[in-house]
């Protein structure tokens, strides 16, 4: 192991563990010592209805109703198109919808005064199922060889469909945003968010101002797996017109069931398969991937790309066919969870691949194994896997940990008795970095490094600290390259009054790209280093020569620089009278390149393989038949607890990727990826196979197991 | 004269309001004691446990005169014990503490397990450690670094 | 105390339930959700005549402000209870939940309540006037509604102390496996002695608003030696196919039923 792989003390252990961090809820006054009030939203309770009339009651002295006409700008979130508004236009689109905003110095009057609002409404019919949306957001196409001719030249034709559902990414510290105005008339926002610089163009066109007028901070953060990627935006911008209208500090924090309910999830998906296998190999994909946007656009474009990107999984296939559409419906928005689009794309391809050789009479393992991309091969976008592929390697790992191979063909044996068992293997990839050219000609992310007189140098960048721990691996590098003890480096959380524009905190990309950034800046600091005198240095991103240019209207070239890949396997233990599944073991090997700190990648690969078996298992969330999301509490939106997967064991591979710090490559979205489809498979393996039970949705629950097993008996 | 007295982390107190009141919110709002996180609100998610009287529970679901001649324990109070100490060493050394939210009441839990079960085995941690969710860790760092507090911090429970 | 009473006795309790309109609080873990506004607590957690866990020469007697924590400790408390409580929720839950409490709020997902109805257990009630004793079954109206009395405060569970050695059968199934409210929990309780099934009971939650136990089933089973049990085992688990109903819900009839029904022929086999 290098040395910058040996753990250290995350900077902000102490704080946090002897409870002194200070979140956004925990402010009882401003800085400034100003007293804040408390911003509630006035959510609608239709998924689609023309607001007629709005009736607020006198207000008490020194409370102020906020609603769109209080926007100084334009009332359009700024996020990848310009539909999402701060507060609702003339019609309500989706439960939850934010109509407008009472701020008040005390909570307890704050809700009296919005339950007497009355707000009259002509109720509209909602668009609620996907299958026959009238709207797509986006539609995408692509493809590379044949299809057509793949399937007239098949052996035989497969053709299934997969169905996933809302998760919610669940960070314990609910959201919240707050705004003070400041002299000058700029407006300061902060709080639980990941970037800064997203919040700081959408406060600015909300107020319409310019950027000198705006500044950003983001609050130590608990948590956000990509749920604070977008909405903090919109939040940030609804505190900032009602502390704009109160002209006082607002501050707005949701409470448990407003963020299970009404803040962005993963996309609910249903993917259409057909693949066409000749001689024992698949010949030809045709993927057609439609992701549940909800009623505005937010980051489903994004999100979309990646899924449909990664929708042939790790698989050298010569004809691939791929369409993507991103479809309205009038239900809450879904936005960034880690994995990004990609964790439904490769649950369908990877439990596709398992049937289509349970069908062959192939163990699924060794026929995924035969189709593995290797280095050099096409991706599906006709880029290149320019480095070497460790998936056989990785394999092997996981093998050894989980005695896979052998109890794989094992549990496929005829099972009798109450409690059958099945293990389950699943292989992925996940792109490092932003999407296609996104990083060169979007985010043109900027670093820092500033060194004061006494020695001590500061970190300026613009991605937050969510938990993953940048504030300590970002001081790790360039203390590295300066040869300084750690205390002497430091990176506070990000200020958009202080920092450059780093680009957002997303896409597993903070490491690899930011921090590749500071330590060329370490290394230029180091060159030009002088005692007893401030200096600073700047990086700027440079796309590396190898890439071949993506063109995102053909969908071609290189999507992704590199790759960071997992291999996973779940073993369990299913309970037929009952239809829980006990996991037995859950096993990774993840090749994330060089980890920059163990002990801070181990913890991600955990934190994300875990959250990947919620997803597959026990995290339902639905809406019913008007558009509202039931599962708005924590004792209906299951999360696992630390009885729930009590053998978790996870291996890192590395496969150094040249142009990463030290090695490193993307690696906080890929652990969630794999479990899913392997999970699927063991209890699929565990019901005796897809050909008696073919399992294809996901959550998959114990009353899901049931309902299939009584299948059996009529 | 009316008020609820109590002891809050060695001290005592006497609070004026609603006997009804959430312990949590009044630890927070009336004593400042922001280490209690509120997750839920529904004593689903361990954020705000306190101890009392040595003993776990969740702030939320407790009104605040049932505490009335108790013994409350924050983190505030607790973390310059030397069992405190052992236990944030412990977490250290496996970077167990990710976005930090749910960890005061991850290590009241522990400190509550440990009290009762000084050489818990890795499933009494589990068990231990049930009713405070963590989304961020996969929970192995945690259980990890309790069962290493119990070998190195040996005889201080 | 503002909103609220804190006595220290039973007999202070009794007199602030009679004279005052107060909600009784034993461990707040359900009250506290809602917290109702314009509630008035009568805090029972500190009255020490609640909180013992007694024997007589009839029964096991479980004082209302017992928490599930406490029972566990304890030697006197069945193992059938014992085994349904360590699995509520998860350690602070249990700290601080408490068996009046589990039966005074009306849920039908209370596992303690369960093993009661399970073991023919009976309520203790007393209020100024007096003390009434009724049986699980008459007390557990339906969802959210007890047979309990404006001025009265449960004062203990008493389990059948000749049932508390019974060879016994308990499943919960639940969402996840900690801090899971139960979707379907089955207890079952039997007695066989010289080859002769002397007791027997089965009971289920989970059904959607009640408990259910069929003593009519029961009867058909009582008496019978261990060798016409077994001949009849189908007749007895049709039965109760055909008895058990089930309410809709947010977890399907469907699942609920064939999941009890489950539970029920693997109690059925394991008895004898």
């Amino acid at each position: 192991m290098k040395d910058i792989c040996k753990s250290v003390v995350k900077k902000d252990h102490d704080p946090k563990i002897k409870g002194e961090t200070r979140y956004l809820v925990d402010y009882n006054l401003t800085d400034k010592g100003e007293r804040i009030l408390c911003g509630k939203l006035l959510h609608s309770p239709y998924a689609k209805a023309r607001v007629l009339s709005v009736t607020v009651p006198d207000l008490p002295e020194g409370y102020f109703y906020i609603d769109k006409t209080d926007i100084p700008g334009d009332n359009n979130v700024n996020i990848v198109l310009d539909d999402t508004p701060v507060f609702c236009r003339d019609t309500v689109e989706y439960i939850g919808e934010p109509i407008a905003m009472v701020a008040g110095p005390d909570e307890k009057e704050v809700d009296r005064i919005l339950s007497e609002i009355k707000v009259e409404f002509e109720e509209l019919a909602p668009e609620l199922d996907i299958r026959n949306g009238t709207k797509n957001f986006f539609e995408y196409e692509f493809g590379h060889g044949d299809v057509e001719k793949a399937f007239r030249e098949a052996d035989k034709i497969y053709e299934e469909e997969y169905l996933t559902g809302y998760q919610d990414q669940t960070y314990l510290e609910p959201q919240g945003m707050m705004a003070e105005p400041e002299e000058n008339g700029v407006m300061y926002v902060h709080g639980s968010l990941q970037c800064a610089y997203y919040v700081h163009g959408a406060v600015m066109r909300a107020l319409g101002v310019d950027a000198s007028k705006v500044h950003i901070f983001q609050d130590p953060t608990g948590g956000g797996f990509g749920g604070k990627e977008d909405f903090p935006s919109i939040i940030g911008c609804q505190v900032a017109v009602a502390a704009k209208k109160a002209n006082a500090p607002v501050r707005c924090v949701f409470d448990r069931r407003e963020d299970l309910e009404f803040t962005p999830k993963r996309h609910p998906s249903l993917c259409r398969y057909k693949v066409a296998v000749k001689d024992g190999r698949v010949t030809g994909a045709d993927c057609e991937v439609i992701f549940n946007a909800g009623a505005y656009s937010t980051l489903s474009a994004v999100v979309l790309q990646r899924g449909i990107i990664a929708a042939i999984g790790v698989y050298d296939i010569e004809n691939v066919h791929v369409t993507g559409k991103a479809v309205k419906t009038n239900t809450n928005p879904c936005g960034a969870y880690r994995g990004f689009g990609a964790p439904q794309t490769f649950f369908a391809m990877e439990t596709m691949m398992s049937h289509i050789a349970q069908d062959l009479g192939e163990d699924s393992i060794e026929f995924k194994e035969r189709h593995f991309v290797k280095q050099g091969d096409t991706t599906s976008t006709s880029g290149r896997y320019h480095f070497p592929v460790p998936l056989p390697r990785m394999l092997a790992q996981v093998d050894e940990m989980a005695d896979l191979r052998r109890k794989h063909k094992e549990y496929m044996k005829a099972q009798t008795g109450r409690y059958r068992r099945g293990i389950g293997f699943s292989a992925v990839f996940h792109g490092a970095g932003f999407t296609g050219s996104g990083e060169r000609d979007f985010i043109k992310a900027t670093a820092k490094l500033r060194k004061y007189k006494d020695g001590t140098v500061e970190v300026l960048a613009s991605n937050g600290d969510i938990g993953q721990g940048v504030r300590t691996t970002f001081p790790k590098i360039v203390a590295h390259e300066l040869n300084l003890p750690l205390e002497k480096v430091y990176y506070n959380h990000p200020d958009t009054a202080r920092v450059p524009d780093s680009g957002p905190t997303v896409a597993s990309r903070s490491l690899m790209i930011v921090g590749e950034l500071l330590r060329r800046a370490a290394i230029k600091l180091r060159t030009i280093w002088r005692d007893n005198e401030e200096q600073e240095v700047e990086e700027h991103y440079k796309e590396p020569d190898f890439m071949i240019p993506f063109y995102l209207d053909r969908f071609e070239g290189d999507a992704y620089p590199t790759y960071a890949w997992a291999v996973s396997a779940v073993e369990v233990e299913l309970d037929t009278y009952t239809g829980l599944s006990k996991i037995l073991g859950a096993y990774g090997s993840f090749d994330v390149g060089t980890p920059v700190d163990y002990n801070i990648v181990m913890g991600q690969m955990e934190g994300g393989f875990l959250q990947g078996l919620g997803y597959a298992s026990i995290e339902k969330m639905n809406y019913d038949n008007k558009g509202r999301i039931r599962n708005n509490s924590f004792t209906d939106y299951l999360i696992p607890t630390a009885m729930d997967v009590p053998n978790l064991q996870v291996k890192l591979y590395v496969e150094e990727y040249p142009d990463g710090p030290y090695g490193a490559k993307g690696a906080g979205e890929l652990p969630l990826v794999a479990p899913p489809a392997a999970y699927i498979e063991a209890v699929e393996q565990a019901m005796g196979g897809s050909k008696r039970h073919k399992l294809s949705f996901i959550p998959f629950s114990a009353e899901d197991v049931i309902h299939e097993l009584n299948k059996e008996v009529l | 004269m009316n008020g609820i007295r109590f002891r809050l982390n060695g001290k005592d107190v006497c609070y004026e309001g609603s006997a009804t009141d959430r312990l949590l919110d009044v630890l927070r709002d009336t004593y400042d004691m922001k280490s209690v996180k509120c997750g839920c609100k529904e004593g689903e998610c361990g954020a705000c446990a306190v101890l009392i009287d040595s003993v776990l529970y969740n702030s939320c679901c407790v009104a605040v005169g049932a505490v009335e001649a108790h013994e409350i324990l924050t983190v505030e109070g607790f973390k310059e014990t030397e069992q405190f100490k052992a236990l944030s060493k412990a977490f250290a050394e496996l970077s167990a503490v990710q976005c930090g939210f749910c960890i005061p009441g991850m290590v009241l839990a522990s400190q509550a397990l440990l009290m009762k079960n000084p050489h818990p085995t890795k499933e009494q941690v589990q068990e231990g450690l049930s009713g405070n969710l963590c989304r961020c860790t996969g929970y192995n760092a945690i259980v990890n670094a309790v069962l290493n507090a119990s070998k190195e911090g040996d005889g201080l429970w | 105390m503002v909103n609220g009473y804190k006595p220290t006795t039973l007999k202070e309790a009794l007199s602030i339930r009679a004279g005052e309109k107060v909600i009784p609080y034993a461990g707040g873990t359900d009250l506290m959700v809602q917290n109702p506004k314009e509630a008035v607590y009568l805090f029972l957690n500190d009255i020490e005549e609640l909180r013992e866990i007694k024997e007589d020469d009839k029964y096991i007697r479980i004082g209302a402000a017992v928490t599930f924590t406490e029972a566990l400790s304890s030697d006197l408390v069945p193992a059938l209870m014992k085994e349904a409580v360590s699995r509520i929720a998860a350690p602070a839950i249990r700290n601080a939940g408490t068996f009046g409490g589990n039966i005074g709020n009306g849920s039908d997902k209370a596992d303690s309540v369960l093993v009661e109805f399970a073991m023919g257990a009976s309520v203790r009630l007393l209020s100024e006037k007096g003390e009434r004793i009724l049986p699980v079954r008459e007390f557990c109206i339906s969802r959210r509604v007890t047979a309990i009395r404006d001025d009265e405060l449960i004062a203990e569970i008493l389990l059948p102390k000749d049932k508390c050695s019974y060879s016994y059968y308990y499943q919960k199934v639940g969402g996840r496996n900690a801090l899971a409210i139960s979707r379907v929990a089955f207890a079952g309780a039997y007695d066989v002695r010289d080859g002769v099934i002397r007791d027997f009971s089965a009971a289920v939650l989970g059904s959607g608003g009640v408990f259910q136990r069929y003593k009519e089933i029961e009867d058909l089973i009582i008496g019978k030696t261990v060798d016409e049990f077994k001949a009849n085992r189908d007749a007895y688990l049709s039965a109760y196919g055909e008895k058990l109903t089930f309410a809709r819900g947010r977890v399907s009839a469907e699942y609920r039923k064939t999941v009890v029904l489950n539970l029920i022929r693997d109690y059925l086999e394991s008895v004898g």
